[in-house]
């Protein structure tokens, strides 16, 4: 392990997980605001991987990253719909509803790729690249680990105390809350409870999509079945870890991706342990989290319990 | 404006009419994926009917591919009946051909009269252990059991790989597969009318779970766990051990399809042969209405679909993904049509008056 330790390649590892973990925050801010409202969504692994396919057809076909990210975040909104109809219009069991949609994620993103492929792969595209910020990127230590990433990085991570702001202090943060904590209230008002809710799952996929989009566009330049590889299930994880708080979640997020990119170092400078239990380490880790960090106080009161009209 | 009325009970015609108008919009569905490819839909679907159902040959391999989905259709059965969101199927597969093959290691050399019980008993263990291994995180440690499973899934996949790709099980001078070499013959499971021993014991574990979760004290538990905990525990249940029970009943059933499809069809470990089996025994499981026997229907139609895909994808220009496409779509469906059996619909004014 010793020799993982240099500075350099600490530097490496720190930089690459702040990549990392613009997947998983995205996704994970994404779930944050659809537990908020009260839809305890499961389909976030497919909801990704839907992202994930979608950028890389529009990928393939325009090598604009610009389209890639509406096409993703297109999948996610058609995801966030089908998974809304059945929790929201329909009253199905949200835990039901979002294993059914990641089994369906799963099987339809696989046939359409295999179709899409079918007459031959197409050439792979670039990875994008990375926008180093002036000056800050210069700062020895935290600038190139925080300040020489893409774009959607920054963004990511301004979507954190945004999020928080929106949550916290909108009247649309505040309804998108009350959807969850105490609908019938919304209900009085005569608010739409069903429309908030939509509203949040509409927006948190298409953030979850855009988590899928990034992976794609910055870490893969081909598609591959199951690519997403339980990162949804991680988010899923950072929001019930960090209590339903953005920072919070952020922090979570921040430990997987750490393991993540740990994985990928190890793998490629030959520690003698064996790749796969390096790869496990983030799956580990969020049973453990889960068993230690036992702080649900954020829950929103009426999470995953489908709200019925009188 | 549509109004929800919950009911007690579903008549079974407003159940039989939910799953009709499923399958009718699943088949739809299916026609436009086919037609996205641009295949010739009743050639697909003809050549997955053929493939499936085609010769005496073609249906004993769908009743062959039905075995294991029978069995990971009944571990989610008992355990969202109990109301244990168990998805670790997947894992608890792996982990049971792991367990029975490290048992065929062990006892090398032992007659099939050992060897083949020992191996099912390994298995059964090891898939049990990973899926009671959930329960006591969710008991102790209030760690969800839906993130505990799935994680697990994960971690039980790299550790066959591990094993397979370079590790200690590999089949000697292999590179190119990662597989181990064949089973002896003692460890196979025999064969009855041409089918393995994983076909009677599919039949019998259906039918025991039918049993168990209707007419026993344990099942009456599963039951009132799935439908009301807190008035169990008033009655004086041990919560806690119920819910490791139904686990580890859940676990041990999808071990067997790991037994299934390593010692009786293809005799020798690897993922491949594993990979899906769990994830299509929850659909298999929900589509059967969470009933035992219904889940031996789905499991029959769905080992069918799995067998036809095959042979379609060489016959046409239609991928085998066709087949776990349809039976999302199903799932879906199915799901979605169910409200008409949960709910009375009204279909009225937004003020409350029906028009």
């Amino acid at each position: 392990m010793a020799e993982l330790l240099t500075p350099a390649i600490l530097l490496s590892i720190l930089s690459a997980s702040v990549g990392a973990a613009t997947i998983i925050l995205l996704a994970a801010l994404g779930e944050l605001l659809t537990e908020r409202a009260g839809i305890w969504n499961m389909g976030v692994e497919g909801t990704m991987l839907c992202g994930c396919l979608a950028a890389y057809v529009a990928m393939c076909e325009t090598s604009s990253p610009i389209t890639a990210a509406g096409a993703a975040m297109l999948a996610g909104v058609a995801a966030g719909l089908v998974i809304g109809f059945l929790t929201v219009s329909l009253k199905v069991d949200h835990f039901v509803t979002g294993l059914g949609f990641n089994l369906l994620a799963s099987g339809l993103t696989l046939f359409l790729f295999r179709s899409y492929t079918a007459g031959g792969k197409p050439a792979g595209y670039a990875t994008i690249d990375r926008w180093p910020i002036p000056f800050l990127s210069e700062i020895p230590g935290i600038g190139p680990i925080l300040f020489n990433q893409h774009l959607l990085t920054y963004a990511a991570l301004l979507l954190v105390p945004l999020v928080s702001v929106f949550l916290a202090r909108t009247r649309p943060g505040l309804e998108c809350r009350a959807a969850g904590e105490n609908p019938e209230f919304l209900e009085a008002k005569g608010i739409s409870v069903a429309k908030r809710q939509y509203g949040a799952l509409l927006v948190g996929s298409a953030l979850t999509a855009l988590g899928g989009c990034f992976m794609m566009l910055a870490f893969a330049n081909e598609f591959r079945p199951d690519i997403s590889g339980g990162r949804g299930w991680l988010a899923i994880v950072a929001v019930i870890a960090g209590n339903w708080r953005p920072f919070r979640t952020m922090i979570a997020v921040i430990v997987f991706a750490v393991l993540d990119s740990l994985a990928v170092h190890a793998q490629g400078m030959g520690v003698a342990i064996p790749y796969q239990f390096f790869l496990m380490l983030p799956y580990a880790a969020s049973i453990l989290l889960l068993a230690v960090v036992r702080t649900r106080s954020g829950q929103p009161a009426r999470l995953g319990i489908p709200f019925l009209r009188r | 404006m549509i109004a929800f009325e919950r009911r007690e009970s579903a008549g079974w015609i407003a159940q039989a009419i939910a799953y009709l108008l499923a399958i009718a919009a699943g088949l739809l569905a299916s026609v436009v994926l086919i037609t996205i490819t641009g295949a010739d839909v009743a050639d697909g679907l003809g050549a997955l009917w053929q493939g499936a159902f085609g010769d005496a040959e073609a249906i004993g391999q769908s009743l062959a591919a039905a075995i294991p989905l029978v069995f990971t259709g009944l571990a989610t059965v008992v355990a969202f009946r109990a109301g244990i969101w168990n998805i670790g199927q997947e894992g608890q597969v792996f982990a049971g051909a792991m367990a029975g093959y490290w048992m065929s290691l062990q006892l090398a050399g032992a007659p099939a009269i050992v060897a083949v019980p020992a191996v099912v008993l390994a298995s059964v263990a090891g898939g049990a252990a990973v899926a009671a291994l959930c329960a006591v995180l969710k008991t102790r440690f209030d760690v969800n059991e839906i993130i505990s499973t799935m994680m697990l899934n994960y971690i039980i996949v790299y550790l066959l790989s591990y094993l397979l790709a370079g590790g200690p099980w590999i089949e000697a001078g292999s590179t190119a597969y990662h597989q181990t070499p064949l089973i002896a013959d003692t460890f196979r499971l025999p064969e009855l009318f041409g089918l393995h021993l994983g076909a009677p014991l599919a039949l019998l574990a259906t039918a025991a779970v039918a049993l168990v979760i209707g007419r026993t004290p344990l099942g009456f538990e599963l039951r009132g766990l799935g439908f009301n905990p807190v008035a169990l525990r008033y009655k004086g249940v041990r919560v806690a051990t119920t819910i490791v029970m139904a686990m580890a009943i859940s676990g041990a059933l999808s071990a067997l399809a790991g037994v299934s499809e390593v010692f009786g069809i293809n005799f020798r470990l690897r993922a491949e042969v594993l990979n899906g089996l769990g994830y299509t025994g929850i659909i298999v499981g929900m589509i059967g209405a969470l009933n035992p026997w219904g889940t031996l229907v789905a499991a029959l139609a769905f080992g069918a679909m799995a067998n036809g895909a095959l042979y379609m994808s060489v016959l046409t220009d239609v991928p085998s993904a066709l087949v776990p496409a349809m039976q999302g779509i199903l799932l879906l469906f199915v799901l979605g049509a169910a409200v008409l059996t949960r709910y009375r619909l009204r279909f009225g004014r937004k003020d409350g008056r029906h028009g």
